[in-house]
């Protein structure tokens, strides 16, 4: 099953674009890691990248840094096949986490700012920085296998930062952060967009993504199952309703519906869930609930992100 | 996104990457503990090398001296005036005829015979001794027997014979221990810098696979370039190293009179240094791929030993040159083959076995070999350095149309 809400969020699509992924694919043996992946990522947005494990995230973050040859497929930035220069105005956090156990964090820094085509001095500056701003000051000169997990996190994200790309691309960044991490790492995506970075992370946190994230792409085997704004994935093609009718625990008053109209999902002690019938009004419904007695509640019920992922990949999160 | 300002500005960029790589090698390394107490006890060994054999040589036992011929006592007298020269014990035995003097060296009963008026006999001549140097009491008997001669009898003619006695070897003549030993010098130093460093590079391509920062790296870099910065930043270490061995190595030997310095003409220096650069250049990138084939840096041993054994086979065989009469051919092709011409060819130069020019083919040949391995192991390294899991195996990273 494919959703696809572009054309339902014109304000999405009307957008410039800066990333796009054409045509991706690589096999691994017999294993297919991208199948044709496309999708794009609009500049000044945090978007979300998701699917099950093994649904080729993490080959396709790859792919953006050059670093997994590609069978077929293009990346492209601003309009342009990217380059090793384009590259370098990029920050990457990858899946499994990297830095040199035992080197000073602001050496490391300073060294990962320079191979972004910083000088000596600004990218000192630049470390400096992040390091108070992640909340390690004092702490410059301590070597990363001296920190904690959550602190050597944080130094990997300022690893990504250090430069201020154009397009950061996290590979679950989210993984292994303690509470205050976590409202870190979203503070400084939301800030990044505002300052008109592009952002594409992966996570499996669906509650986070839903949050965080205006827009995602649900990929699985290789290829995107869905994609769009969140708040339109949400409500789907098809609208929910929540409906409860006084005294009616059983919710026989929706059993009597025509399935043109809306057919029901389940039953909560008297709260109806209903799918409403392509195109049928949702006044129907209410006309008939009225009919059966007083109703208590009436609204539309959005989908959880987390349902939306199940219905196109099969899988949990 | 084209790239501005054309090749030229590529180049520099791509140098000005690769430097930024090889600088943190050199300043990660260059304070690390490690490289302050290998350092140290590299010239330590070479401190004592030199001084222990010098303060030997000074209480030298005394050296037995046979006498042919003439007054027994006037020759006595000669030999007592050069063993006082040299600073050397001397012993003096009068032999019936040359023959019984003769017989007594090759039995080393005698270390000299000074036969009256006419010559001074040894066992062996050093090939590279010039006069004064390196033949020790033979040399100084020859010179003062030859005075006496000359301020005694003054024959005539004897001007155009020279002052000194010649001085006459029963065995063909060889290089002087003292070179022999320089080439031993020069042959372990290349060999436990090649190790070591080729160890710290495999080690450090390992580490970074490992702990997969090589991702973070090689999003900004490409692969040759995180190789060539690494391997140039670790060589700079080991020649800085290199360089201050032999600094202390020929400042220690002046200083203390050692023969082991003396024996170090400038050719086995230059020869010694031309093949410990090439040596390293040749091994480097084998080492960098060997690391790069393994995802966890404790197995970084095990890919290593097969990179090493040529080095092993010809550091092992270099004992054989330095301590007998010629190289045998085995040794000498070992000389002109790349892998381990690095070690194999600065000893046959010091020991004499081999003439100048033939070492500078050696030396072309290892260039080549190098240019050929580093090709290959740009490619290797390449290919595995991102692979993750199992041992990356040659045979699959050097298959056709395979990569990363």
């Amino acid at each position: 099953m494919t959703v696809t809400s572009t054309a339902a969020s014109p304000q999405v699509a009307s957008r410039e674009v800066s990333l796009e992924l054409i045509g991706l694919s690589r096999r691994f043996g017999s294993v297919v890691a991208l199948d044709g992946l496309t999708f794009s990522v609009p500049p000044g947005q945090v978007f979300g990248f998701l699917g099950p494990n093994g649904a080729g995230k993490t080959t396709a973050m790859r792919a953006i840094f050059g670093v997994v040859a590609l069978e077929a497929g293009q990346v492209r930035w601003h309009g342009q096949p990217v380059t090793e220069q384009a590259r370098r105005r990029f920050g990457y956090m990858p899946e499994e986490r990297g830095l040199y156990p035992s080197m000073q964090i602001l050496e490391q820094l300073e060294y990962l700012g320079r191979l972004h085509d910083m000088t000596a001095a600004s990218a000192r500056d630049a470390a400096r920085r992040w390091i108070k701003r992640l909340g390690l000051a004092g702490r410059e000169s301590a070597k990363l296998e001296a920190l904690s997990h959550g602190n050597q996190q944080r130094v990997q994200l300022a690893a990504a930062l250090m430069h201020d790309p154009e397009l950061l691309v996290l590979d679950e960044p989210f993984a292994g952060l303690d509470p205050g991490g976590v409202d870190d790492m979203t503070e400084i995506l939301a800030e990044r967009a505002r300052a008109g970075v592009t952002v594409l992370f992966s996570s499996h946190q669906l509650d986070l993504v839903e949050h965080i994230c205006e827009a995602v792409a649900i990929i699985h085997r290789g290829r995107v199952v869905a994609q769009g704004a969140v708040a339109d994935l949400e409500r789907g093609d098809r609208p929910r309703l929540a409906v409860r009718v006084a005294g009616d625990q059983a919710g026989d008053w929706a059993a009597r519906l025509d399935p043109g109209v809306a057919s029901v999902e389940q039953v909560n002690s008297g709260l109806v869930i209903l799918t409403l019938a392509p195109g049928a009004d949702s006044q129907k419904v209410l006309d008939a609930a009225r009919a059966a007695g007083a109703v208590e509640h009436f609204s539309f019920a959005s989908r959880r992100l987390s349902e939306v992922f199940r219905d196109v990949t099969g899988e949990e999160a | 996104m084209s790239e501005p300002g054309g090749k030229h500005s590529v180049n520099r960029k791509w140098i000005r990457l690769t430097a930024i790589v090889a600088d943190r090698e050199i300043r990660q390394r260059g304070r690390s503990r490690a490289f302050a107490v290998s350092t140290i006890v590299l010239l330590l060994v070479v401190a004592a090398g030199v001084v222990i054999p010098a303060v030997l040589a000074h209480t030298a036992k005394p050296q037995r001296v046979g006498i042919v011929g003439g007054q027994t006592a006037a020759m006595t007298e000669i030999v007592r005036e050069a063993g006082h020269l040299t600073g050397t014990g001397v012993t003096v035995v009068p032999q019936p005829s040359l023959a019984a003097g003769e017989a007594a060296l090759r039995s080393g009963q005698l270390d000299v015979v000074l036969v009256n008026n006419s010559e001074v006999v040894v066992k062996q001549v050093s090939v590279a001794d010039s006069s004064g140097s390196g033949g020790g009491l033979a040399s100084a008997i020859a010179d003062v027997a030859g005075l006496s001669r000359l301020v005694g009898q003054l024959p005539p003619g004897a001007a155009d014979r020279g002052v000194t006695l010649p001085v006459r070897g029963l065995t063909p003549p060889s290089a002087s221990l003292s070179r022999r030993l320089t080439g031993l010098f020069t042959v372990v130093l290349v060999w436990v810098l090649i190790s070591a460093y080729g160890s710290q590079i495999a080690m450090g391509v390992g580490e970074e696979k490992q702990n997969r920062i090589v991702e973070v790296i090689l999003a900004s870099v490409r692969p040759i370039q995180l190789l060539v910065g690494k391997v140039t930043g670790i060589g700079v270490l080991a020649l800085a190293q290199a360089a201050l061995m032999v600094a202390v190595f020929l400042g220690l030997g002046a200083a203390v009179g050692s023969s082991l310095a003396h024996g170090a003409a400038p050719g086995i220096v230059i020869v010694g240094a031309v093949f410990l650069v090439l040596g390293y250049a040749f091994y480097c990138t084998a080492f960098a791929a060997a690391g790069s084939l393994v995802s966890r840096q404790s197995d970084v041993g095990s890919v290593i030993l097969p990179v090493q054994v040529p080095l092993i086979v010809a550091y092992a065989l270099s004992y054989t040159v330095i301590y007998a009469n010629g190289a045998n051919l085995f040794y000498k092709v070992l000389g002109f083959f790349p892998p381990t011409a690095p070690v194999a060819m600065p000893v046959l130069y010091a020991a004499g076995d081999v003439p100048a020019w033939q070492a500078a083919v050696s030396a072309v040949l290892v260039a080549a070999g190098t240019v050929w391995m580093a090709r290959i192991a740009a490619t290797i390294y390449g290919r595995s350095i991102l692979r993750t899991g199992s041992r990356v195996r040659l045979r699959q990273v050097l298959a056709r149309g395979e990569a990363a």
